[in-house]
């Protein structure tokens, strides 16, 4: 690796900005990711550009119905904060298992969406929860779905210079989510499959909403936009949840790796949307936030 | 081009002229402290755990640069502040060819310091999550860190 490496520690946003507009900057979150990548030589970069010290970024706040999200917040610091383990429990449940304890110490959310790892746990629940990414480049600042920030394995949207910010997580009252993983090894391993949903009822109990997402199955986080068919019902039959988690696993796009056989991938696929999905539904129109 | 970096380790004012890619482990291993074992280096295996105010980290997975400031405690430090965390793996056994137990003791003390005494057994066993150990089969480490939470 380049012996000429910088290390830049940026106390503010707009300093950060302008130390990544240098040729081979990369911003680095807590640097596990950095780390893992620094020591199997797959990065060169010239700048790393540490945001932990920029304390606008590692705030979590409510603010227009939803939670902001700081990029610099730590894994553990998301999975303890009392709006994310009382209303956003998909995202409590993934960032409490992300990794072990020691990678929740440090990893950042926005490290983890970054990085764009399909296998990583935070983005399948923030895609089940309808959360928007906020993009800060040298000109401009843009948003846009979680969904649509990854392109592919460790490739994402982003342009040199432009830094994730912040994740914002609408708080929708009524709303129950899970979170799922299926680690068949060891349970710090990386998920085979993983699955994440949300269902919103009004107040008589029909559904408002329903959400679906699945984490490893492909080359990306992925939604599952049949999951809203389940809508307006009171309590979906059994088939029509199936039907779902087949869809689910139809868009699977799995590679066989030591964590499973692409066609195992998929058939695990179906049976943890299905249970992702079935939790979810089991709950009643109770007026909790979950 | 290597940089300063300074912070506490076990205690001691350290200061360090390091590339701005080293990790924590090659740092803290080059300064003698050979406690803090190299295994995975991809944060899996837990034998270069150490405590980064206050917080177990994989050192192998944290860049030195980032730890500018910081008050770091490694299986030494512990051993000599904390001689009864040691001590509990000695009376429980916690240990067989011993290259994790380095990992486990820092680990440990993080769980006392977060848990406290009497943790509960999903509690402590999820802190414990990725301290591999390939000999005692664990039982025994569990006891021991719990002895050790229990200041026992």
């Amino acid at each position: 690796m380049a012996a000429d490496t910088r290390f830049v520690a940026p106390t503010t946003l707009p300093e950060a900005l302008s130390a990544l507009r240098a040729d081979g900057a990369l911003a680095v979150g807590g640097g596990t990711a950095v780390g893992l990548l620094l020591g199997q030589s797959l990065i060169e970069p010239r700048v790393l550009v540490w945001l932990g010290r920029i304390p606008a970024l590692r705030e979590i706040a409510a603010e227009d119905a939803s939670l902001r999200v700081g990029a610099a917040v730590t894994v553990r610091e998301l999975s303890r904060h009392p709006a994310v383990r009382s209303s956003l429990s998909a995202l409590a449940a993934s960032a409490a298992m992300a990794g072990n304890p020691r990678i929740r110490s440090v990893a950042t959310v926005g490290g983890a969406l970054a990085h764009a790892d399909p296998r990583q746990d935070l983005p399948p629940a923030l895609v089940a929860l309808g959360a928007v990414v906020e993009i800060t480049g040298p000109d401009r600042r843009r948003t846009l779905p979680v969904d649509g920030l990854a392109t592919g394995v460790m490739q994402t949207v982003l342009q040199p210079g432009e830094l994730i910010t912040a994740v914002r997580i609408p708080l929708v009252p009524g709303r129950r989510s899970v979170y799922l993983r299926f680690t068949p090894g060891s349970t710090a391993d990386y998920p085979t499959v993983a699955a994440a949903a949300s269902a919103c009822r009004d107040a008589r109990g029909k559904l408002l909403s329903v959400t679906l997402s699945l984490g490893a199955a492909g080359p990306t986080v992925l939604a599952v936009p049949e999951a809203a068919g389940l809508a307006g019902q009171l309590s979906p039959s059994a088939a029509a949840v199936a039907a779902v988690a087949d869809a689910a696993a139809r868009r699977a796009r799995p590679v066989s790796t030591r964590l499973g056989s692409a066609a195992y991938v998929r058939a695990m696929a179906a049976v943890w949307a299905r249970r992702a999905l079935a939790a979810c539904l089991a709950y009643g129109p109770a007026g909790r936030t979950s | 081009m290597p940089v300063a970096a300074r912070f506490r380790l076990n205690g001691e004012p350290t200061q360090v002229e390091v590339p701005a890619t080293a990790s924590l482990l090659d740092v803290i291993r080059g300064l003698g402290l050979t406690g803090t074992k190299a295994g995975c280096r991809i944060g899996v295996c837990g034998v270069c755990s150490v405590l980064v105010n206050g917080l177990p980290v994989s050192s192998c997975l944290y860049l030195a640069h980032c730890a500018d400031g910081a008050d770091i405690w490694t299986a030494e430090g512990i051993a000599r502040d904390n001689p009864e965390v040691v001590e509990a793996f000695v009376r429980y056994e916690g240990m067989q060819c011993g290259i994790c137990t380095p990992g486990q003791v820092v680990t440990a003390l993080a769980a006392r310091a977060e848990l406290g005494p009497a943790p509960g057994e999903a509690q402590l066993r999820e802190y414990l999550i990725g301290n591999l150990c390939r000999c005692t089969g664990y039982a025994t480490i569990i006891e021991a860190a719990r002895a050790a939470c229990d200041g026992r």
